[in-house]
């Protein structure tokens, strides 16, 4: 049972971690909270449907397909939306209404071709269930593990070890000097959007082949990540990618040792006693005050 | 001399407030100019102007560099010009460490191997950064900052060098060692415009000077001129 619960939590905590990331990341660059996250998660699982049931490509394929897609999306958003509302001195918690108004556009754009049925996502591997550590699972489940463990790596070694990873960290801690040194800091927070959707749109179409596919997925997901970025500290990548794990892993050990009905129950009671006793989160982020 | 940078009738508004009244103002190739004045005068908005720091639809007038227009460049564009600013208040990346500064202050550089030696030649010049290099850039006395960012304009190798009030809070001895490189980066070939409020420092260091009160140019001569006026010394100098 122990173990079961153990390798169920990180696998759904891998996902929050995912979603968190991308909350962590926007707030970074824009100091802002978006809204559209939690429905790009659903954009992602609708993508990666398309590619893979309807259009027939190769998981990988369309794997990478979804990113693009969405990446071009957080661009776009980022563009067409956020930027334009900033140059107009608007109050930030304008922006985020923007935000949400722009969520439900993407939450149900969708149904224009599926419907509001819940799609089965087709099975991906041929082995359909393998057991690792003694415990049996979906192959999907633990291919979903991996992908967010090595998107999290990569995310990782770019945003520390290269040149323009730097400079993004470097425009979202202080975009006049990051202008005054010749960086294009327009271009790199387009880029962290995208980046952001991107992540979120993966962790999207992973789920799918666990729980469907449908319009209001992203909606509780998105959610989550965001309980998990304030737990590990708000705008911090790392206590991002933590905060989503422990979420994760409290929520499944609360669900297999007391019930299922009470895990959102003290999942969301961790985040208010979070913001409670240490609204730093653990990684001691001072950004929680401004939106 | 050939002019490298001149302001032709600039002025600057933050929506109606009218901050910077028409000024005219030029820098010579090789010569390092001080502009001087006192809290609100305009300096810093000048200075941003010039990097493309400021808001563009604020300007009017012109700022041209090397024979260039340049008032409606965004900044990442006037620094790959070749014009670096030291900006008032340091700027340090703080949650980069020293070097990761350095790296980022040589962001439109490609040749990886020059970028080393400049490093190292940063480091030459301000040794307390070597021994901090691996340390966070927030985590710096105010002096050690302030070479940080000197250290950061120049290694992106500017014909033109700003330098906005480096003197800002920093002991008479730290003011003394960080005036004495700036020094050094002039007469190694830079060009240096630099905007102080202290004028003492300011007048003996630099060739000439501009002297701005409330967003307008009310005098400007060599440093020994300036330094000898009367108004000069009553207002500015304090004897
Ligand atoms: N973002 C802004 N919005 C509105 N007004 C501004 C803004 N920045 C500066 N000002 C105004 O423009 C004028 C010039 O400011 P500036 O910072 O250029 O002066 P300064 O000479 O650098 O002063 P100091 O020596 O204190 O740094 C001031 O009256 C200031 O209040
Ligand atoms: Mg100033």
């Amino acid at each position: 049972m122990f173990s079961y619960l153990l390798v169920n939590g990180m696998i759904i905590g891998g996902i929050y971690g995912l979603i968190a990331l991308g909350y962590s990341l926007i707030y970074r660059a824009s100091g802002l909270m978006s809204f559209v996250q939690g429905d790009i998660i659903t954009f992602g699982a609708y993508m990666g449907l398309t590619f893979y049931k309807v259009l027939g490509l190769s998981i990988y394929a369309s794997l990478f397909l979804t990113f693009a897609c969405a990446f071009a999306l957080g661009i776009v958003l980022e563009k067409g939306v956020i930027r334009v509302l900033l140059n107009k001195n608007v109050m930030p918690i304008y922006i985020v209404l923007a935000t949400i108004a722009i969520s439900f556009i993407i939450q149900n754009a969708p149904q224009a071709y599926y419907g509001t049925v819940t799609q089965r996502f087709p099975q991906v591997f041929s082995k359909s269930s393998i057991t690792v550590f003694g415990v049996t699972n979906q192959t999907e489940a633990y291919a979903c593990f991996v992908v967010s463990v090595v998107l999290m790596f990569a995310l990782h070694i770019f945003m520390t070890k290269t040149k323009f990873g730097t400079a993004m960290r470097a425009a979202a801690m202080d975009p006049l000097a990051a202008e005054a040194c010749g960086i294009n800091t327009s271009l790199s927070t387009g880029v962290t959007w995208g980046l952001s959707a991107g992540i979120a749109s993966v962790a999207g179409m992973l789920l799918g082949p666990m729980y469907g596919v449908y319009t209001m997925l992203g909606a509780t997901l998105g959610r989550k990540g965001f309980a998990g970025a304030v737990i590990g500290g708000y705008g911090n990548m790392y206590g991002a990618m933590l905060g989503g794990m422990i979420l994760g892993l409290v929520e499944t050990f609360t669900a297999g040792y007391w019930s299922g009905t009470y895990k959102n129950f003290i999942a969301y009671a961790i985040l208010l006693l979070f913001l409670f006793i240490k609204p730093t989160g653990i990684f001691n982020e001072q950004a929680i005050q401004d939106v | 001399m050939a002019k490298i940078l001149e302001l032709v009738n600039f002025h600057y508004y933050y929506g109606n407030i009218h901050s910077v009244k028409g000024i005219d103002l030029h820098v010579d190739e090789g010569e390092m100019v001080t502009l001087i004045g006192a809290n609100g005068a305009g300096k810093t908005t000048t200075l941003q102007s010039v990097s493309g720091l400021t808001k563009r639809r604020g300007i009017e007038g012109k700022i041209i560099f090397q024979g260039k227009e340049i008032q409606s460049f965004n900044g990442n564009k006037v620094a790959s010009l070749g014009i670096a600013q030291a900006l008032e208040g340091r700027h340090i990346f703080s949650k980069l460490s020293v070097e990761e500064n350095l790296i980022m202050g040589a962001y439109k550089r490609k040749n990886s191997v020059e970028i080393k030696k400049d490093m190292d030649k940063v480091y030459e010049r301000f040794p307390r950064l070597l021994e901090r290099r691996e340390q966070m850039g927030g985590t710096l006395s105010g002096g050690e900052q302030q070479m940080l960012a000197i250290g950061r304009a120049l290694i992106s190798l500017p014909t033109l060098m700003l330098l906005d009030e480096p003197s800002l809070g920093l002991a008479p001895l730290i003011v003394k060692e960080i005036f004495i490189a700036v020094k050094e980066i002039n007469r190694e070939g830079t060009t240096i415009l630099f905007v102080e409020q202290n004028s003492k420092i300011a007048l003996s260091t630099a060739n000439r000077g501009y002297v701005m009160q409330t967003g307008e140019i009310v005098m400007t001569d060599t440093c020994e001129n300036l330094m000898a006026n009367a108004e000069i010394k009553k207002a500015y100098l304090g004897v």
